[in-house]
């Protein structure tokens, strides 16, 4: 129904996990001066309450695994915003040995931020863009990992152990 | 002379000639040694008042076949940072540890072991730091190829490779199909 | 008979929307007091349509999907007993304050029992410490309600109603100490800061909601709505004269929004601190008004 989808744009609570450094634009695009709650932003404290998640920044493996377990905690439907150059290809530390590349091939992302760090201008840009997408219904990164489940499984294989660290079945 | 000279007299005066010393400037001494020597001299400056190990660092002089410990000391009274410095052998290497004289070593150590494959046999928790699950060798050590782990195990976008791969097309030396 | 029914089913509907728009205002309010534009004012109802969209909940078992049920439920049915401006309430007796009493504590207590069965221990630190504040904000609010009804000698709330009749005879004027304690009591009940330690978002993760998603937080937050204007509503007739429909909204508007103002510059205080605050300096406010009615009697 349009009204349904006219709330879930306007209403999208963020899970409040800071994964790297690009988190320190957070603060600045919460409080008063880039006020964040005229959009509806609102953050929330657990991954069960919240609809998007926001990888800020690099993942070294350690907080990868965590953060698919909150991914996959999260209920339907749910949206990824890539934040910062180190999602799109590694950014700053592209050849580390502890940091992933790319997060398109563990999780899948619905729009990508770049800069190294994002102003809260740009953060705000991203999410009236967001708002625009879900809106026409195109934000379907949660239908894309729920069909292509077992190719984000293989790709997360190769860098950590998935049966200890799922929360969901896929097999 | 200043303290760092008397510091310097100090030592040299209790341990002879096991031990080479140096003054790099005012604040910064440095003492060379050999493994079997550092207990007893930590040990002994301890009780002059370098009473804060700062760090424990690891080199890896590879065409030395070494690895060099140095261990950082502090002292609030004097204001003067030491550095005791040693060399262990690159095949095994393995080194006494010093949690008896200060105990927040075990800490550091942990980290060396971790990172330069560095054993402390006595430490009794030499559970990983920062690396959950690795499988590589340890990453810090020189002979380490990050790229080529990297690429095996992350599918990096190489930038170089495509970078190098553009340019010979604009010159014309390649196929257009042979890009990544 | 039916038209009854589709009364009453226009007054709940007409109360959550209500409770909705006055959640939203408060935002906005809040955020103006921090200097920043706030979120539309019906934002709260877009909230809950969202949330009521979502699918993949995760659930632990019957009692856990039960608790918001029985939240819900509890308020709901102590707004049967209110007198909402001009609309009688549905069931009005001698003694229906009591009862009163007893179903505003059911709700916390349905949210005990579903968010002990979610395995959280966040959920249980924040249940207990909603329970334990109850200790603390009941009594000086009941102590502070009996004033009037020894005065009156009634215990019905559509009495205490209609005994208050135009503006110079509200009992917030003969009662105003009594009245204060139970204004102070009122700020408990409603969970604003700083008494707002049972939902505590960044020292317990929200409490006794951290396990509950999609539909089940939409009904948490419905349970919040018409706790706002069950709440409110109860000190507006016992105190400042229930009126018709339109100045029972000014007045449950402007004591709401006072709440809230207070609520945006306060911090929390600690549970220990709480209780030992209502034992203290409320209590012995509305003992005092107490001993002043029957003195006066």
């Amino acid at each position: 129904m349009g009204l349904f989808k006219f709330a879930q744009s306007r209403s999208l609570w963020m899970m409040h996990f800071c994964t790297g450094c690009g988190a320190v634009e957070m603060p600045p695009t919460m409080t008063s001066r880039f006020d964040m709650e005229r959009f509806g932003i609102a953050p929330m404290a657990t991954p069960r309450q919240a609809d998007i998640l926001l990888i800020t920044g690099y993942l070294t493996v350690k907080t990868l695994k965590r953060v698919i377990r909150s991914y996959e905690q999260m209920p339907d439907p749910k949206y990824v915003i890539g934040f910062g150059s180190c999602t799109l290809n590694g950014g700053m530390y592209w050849d580390s040995y502890n940091t992933i590349k790319r997060l398109d091939l563990y999780l899948p992302v619905d729009i990508y931020i770049n800069g190294c760090m994002p102003r809260p201008e740009a953060i705000i840009e991203a999410f009236v863009k967001l708002r625009e997408i879900i809106a026409k219904g195109e934000a379907n990164g949660w239908k894309k990992y729920k069909e292509n489940i077992k190719w984000y499984k293989e790709n997360q294989a190769k860098v950590f152990d998935v049966k200890k660290w799922s929360v969901i079945k896929w097999e | 002379m200043g303290i760092e000279g008397k510091i310097v007299e100090d030592i040299v005066k209790r341990f002879g000639d096991k031990v080479r010393a140096e003054v790099q400037r005012e604040r910064r001494v440095k003492f060379y040694t050999d493994p079997i020597n550092i207990k007893p001299l930590l040990y002994y400056l301890k009780e002059k008042g370098f009473i804060h190990l700062s760090s424990i660092s690891c080199v890896d002089w590879i065409k030395e076949n070494q690895f060099e410990l140095v261990y950082h000391l502090w002292s609030y009274e004097d204001k003067v940072h030491l550095m005791v410095k040693t060399r262990i052998s690159r095949e095994n290497p393995e080194m006494e540890t010093m949690i008896p004289v200060f105990p927040v070593a075990e800490t550091y150590e942990r980290e060396i072991y971790e990172m330069f494959g560095v054993n402390f046999p006595d430490n009794p928790n030499l559970k990983p730091l920062f690396l959950e699950d690795w499988d590589g060798p340890p990453p810090m050590r020189k002979d380490f190829d990050t790229r080529a782990y990297v690429r095996e195990k992350y599918s990096m976008i190489d930038l170089t490779e495509i970078l190098r791969q553009g340019m010979d097309k604009i010159k014309g030396v390649r196929d257009e199909d042979e890009i990544l | 008979m039916v038209l009854k029914i589709i009364e009453y089913l226009g007054i709940v509907f007409g109360v959550i929307i209500l409770g909705l728009l006055y959640g939203g205002i408060a935002r906005k309010v809040i955020a103006r007091i921090h200097r920043r534009y706030g979120p539309p004012f019906y934002q709260n109802i877009l909230d809950v349509l969202k949330l009521f969209a979502k699918s993949n909940e995760a659930s632990h078992g019957v009692m856990f999907n039960l608790g918001p049920v029985i939240a819900f439920t509890g308020v709901l049915v102590s707004l049967f007993f209110i007198p909402l401006g001009s609309f009688r309430p549905l069931f009005s007796f001698e003694g229906d304050i009591f009862v009163v009493f007893y179903l505003l504590v059911v709700a916390p207590l349905g949210m005990a029992l579903g968010a002990g069965e979610g395995a959280n221990p966040n959920a249980t630190i924040g249940i207990a410490r909603g329970l334990t504040l109850m200790l603390g904000y009941e009594l000086v609010f009941f102590l502070s309600v009996l004033a009037p009804m020894i005065h009156y000698r009634t215990a019905s709330i559509a009495t205490l109603v209609t005994v208050q009749s135009a503006f110079p005879h509200w009992n917030v004027f003969p009662f105003f100490i009594s009245a204060f304690a139970g204004l102070i009591a009122l700020h408990g009940m409603m969970g604003e800061k700083p008494f707002d330690q049972v939902i505590a978002p960044h020292e317990i993760a929200s409490g006794p909601m951290v396990e509950y998603s999609g539909k089940f937080l939409g009904l948490l937050q419905l349970y919040h709505a018409v706790g706002i204007i069950v709440e409110t509503g109860l000190v507006v007739d016992i105190f400042f004269g229930g009126g018709n429909w339109l100045t029972f909204i000014l007045k449950t508007f402007f004591l709401f929004i006072a709440l809230v103002i207070i609520n945006a510059v306060m911090p929390r205080f600690r549970i220990g601190q709480a209780v030992k605050f209502y034992w203290k300096y409320p209590l012995v406010i509305s003992l005092i008004g107490l001993l002043i009615v029957t003195i006066w009697r």
